[in-house]
């Protein structure tokens, strides 16, 4: 049986231990030079203001399925969903033959600030579908939306039914008022008009934010767990891509962010069938195409009570949710769900076509 | 040659003054730096703002007493000439103080997560003896105690009230100082946010104007004249139609990646 003493001692040897850990992780954090991410190569095909639309170069054979263009949240680069080679959303589905387009809505400055949200949705998406279906001769496509982007996909395929086949959304709110959405909670008593009276809402305090969610996890524990990657340079690299991806936040057009704060978080309109965009009624009933609709179980951001009641909300018959054992990113880039989920969309997609 | 400001030395209070109007072009200046640092927009105001701080050195100086604005002159109306500025920085006052205020309220609750968090704590450790844990064990145990209190205390009501009261005082802050920076622009000069944001309206309604006088003109449905299946490797990318295109060569502007902060 160990004593008092015994047990003190084995904690000061322990935390010798992790100090050296600490000092050797450091060297190797240090000699690793700058970062690289979204790997896989791509071309821009239209571009307007600050946004891009990017076409990936084909690594394989076309699975022979309508083009797929992805909607992107405005709050984070879209970099995430192909940060490394071996941890790329958007290479996997390249992959499995489908054409990706990506609209990237880049960093927007203060000659955004007067862009409301339908300028978003009903201009910028707009000319992006519309590119794409010139480009390929075709009526609709799919389009994939993820997390805000998703929110932002359902409301452009319900103003414009016709030119979307197939939706698939990621880690989507449809339900921003549901118990469990501490964003939410959060935002109900700020005063979205005055927070952006004096422009545009910065990234970094949207940082703070989603770091306020889980304080301790976010801004302790993930540094103090650096140190069991002491000696391995690849987890490093990695928590060190994900690291740049976390902080690498754009600031947020004012006027868009005020309607979307106070039109989704703070009145629900959406779910609530109350919105309007661009002098048009916005009506989920609209959304009449197949809708895959893929949330994480583990989800801080969006919890799956905010993306679960699309289903029961949307016109189409079409409709098949799909739980993912994982947490907002780890959908993207966690160990095993980086390879399935894409697999499941290209399965989903094909049994479509 | 005598230094500037050696003939009028001779008043008593004239160095003094001297040196606050000096202090505070310094501190205006820094005033501007900071202003460029959105990064500092959510954290708490130094009080007074750093444009008064030499003023309430050359009062400290007088002996007349303490410089705090709202308690030499509560509720007095601000008058003459600087009425404006006067209105701005007793504002600017108000809402440091009711930042503080609040601030405080937040640290204390946060104190109170902190206590429930070693709570549960010790109740882990009374159920495991302190010698069959590690420390990596031991940190990783606190760290789920601590998120558990907080998730809790971060659920209720009174918190997210507290935080919008800090973000919505911290809103307001910005707003002021906009208008301070407002003023100097004006006296300086310089352009000011309020005539940029209506260069941005002007520029806006005439790419809308333009965007729909185009698609007026070319009515037909959008179809293509052939089909492509995969990407060609390079390409210049279509732009948009846009007004500004006119006055500037460049087709396709490099995405241009953001300053960090």
């Amino acid at each position: 049986m160990s004593t008092v003493p015994d047990s003190l001692a084995q904690l000061l040897q322990s935390a010798a231990a992790m100090q050296e850990s600490g000092r050797s992780v450091l060297k190797t954090m240090l000699g690793m030079g700058e970062i690289e991410v979204g790997t896989s190569e791509k071309h821009c095909v239209y571009s307007e203001d600050k946004i891009r639309l990017y076409r990936y170069a084909p690594l394989a054979r076309s699975a022979g399925l309508k083009p797929l263009l992805i909607c992107y949240a405005m709050v984070n680069r879209p970099y995430l969903l192909d940060l490394q080679p071996d941890r790329s959303f958007i290479r996997e589905l390249l992959h499995a033959g489908l054409d990706v387009y990506l609209l990237d809505w880049g960093y927007p400055d203060g000659a955004d600030r007067f862009s409301g949200f339908d300028e978003y949705v009903d201009g910028y998406l707009r000319r992006c579908v519309e590119f794409v279906l010139k480009e390929h001769a075709i009526d609709s496509l799919t389009l994939l939306g993820v997390c805000q982007g998703g929110t932002m996909s359902l409301c452009y395929a319900a103003l414009a039914p016709e030119q979307i086949a197939q939706l698939i959304t990621m880690v989507t709110p449809v339900d921003f008022k549901t118990p469990e959405n501490l964003l939410s909670k959060w935002a109900q008593h700020i005063d979205v008009g005055l927070l952006t009276q004096s422009g545009n809402v910065s990234g970094d305090f949207l940082n703070l934010i989603y770091l306020s969610l889980m304080p301790f996890r976010l801004t302790q524990q993930k540094y103090v767990n650096l140190l069991q990657m002491q000696g391995d340079r690849v987890a490093l690299e990695n928590f060190m891509r994900m690291e740049k991806w976390i902080f690498d936040s754009p600031d947020q057009p004012a006027t868009a962010f005020r309607e979307f704060i106070q039109w989704f978080f703070q009145e629900n309109r959406l779910i609530r069938d109350e919105l309007t965009l661009a002098g048009k009624p916005l009506r989920l009933k609209n959304v009449t195409a197949p809708v895959l609709n893929i949330f994480a179980s583990k989800d801080h951001l969006v919890p799956p009570s905010a993306s679960i009641p699309l289903g029961a909300h949307i016109g189409s018959k079409d409709y098949e949710a799909l739980e993912i054992d994982a947490g907002h990113i780890g959908l993207y880039v966690g160990g095993k769900t980086r390879k399935t989920v894409p697999a499941a969309v290209k399965v989903w997609l094909q049994k479509r076509n | 040659m005598s230094a500037p400001g050696a003939s009028i030395g001779a008043h008593p209070f004239s160095a003094g003054f001297l040196k606050a109007w000096v202090d505070q072009a310094g501190a205006i200046q820094d005033l501007f730096v900071r202003l460029a640092d959105q990064s500092s927009a959510g954290l708490p105001p130094s009080m007074p703002p750093p444009h008064l701080a030499p003023w309430k050195d050359f009062i400290d100086g007088l002996g007349w007493g303490s410089f705090d604005p709202a308690q030499m002159f509560p509720g007095a109306p601000a008058l003459g000439l600087s009425r404006e500025y006067q209105e701005t920085a007793r504002r600017l006052v108000e809402l440091g103080q009711q930042f503080q205020q609040r601030y405080a309220e937040f640290a204390q609750q946060n104190a109170a997560v902190m206590q429930d968090a070693f709570h549960v704590m010790k109740k882990h450790l009374d159920a495991a003896p302190l010698a069959r844990k590690s420390p990596a064990d031991l940190y990783d145990a606190w760290i789920d105690c601590a998120e558990g209190a907080y998730h809790q205390a971060a659920h209720s009501e009174s918190f997210a009230h507290l935080l919008a009261e800090l973000c919505n005082i911290s809103s307001a802050i910005k707003v002021e100082r906009g208008k301070l920076t407002e003023q100097l622009a004006r006296h300086l000069d310089l352009p000011s946010r309020g005539e940029i944001d209506s260069l941005h309206r002007q520029v806006r309604a005439l790419t809308t104007a333009m965007r729909t006088a185009a698609s007026g003109s070319a009515s037909s449905p959008v179809k293509p004249p052939k089909p492509t299946r995969t990407p060609r490797p390079t390409r210049t990318p279509r732009q948009a139609p846009n007004p500004r295109a006119a006055q500037s060569p460049r087709a396709a502007p490099t995405p241009r990646k953001r300053a960090k902060k």
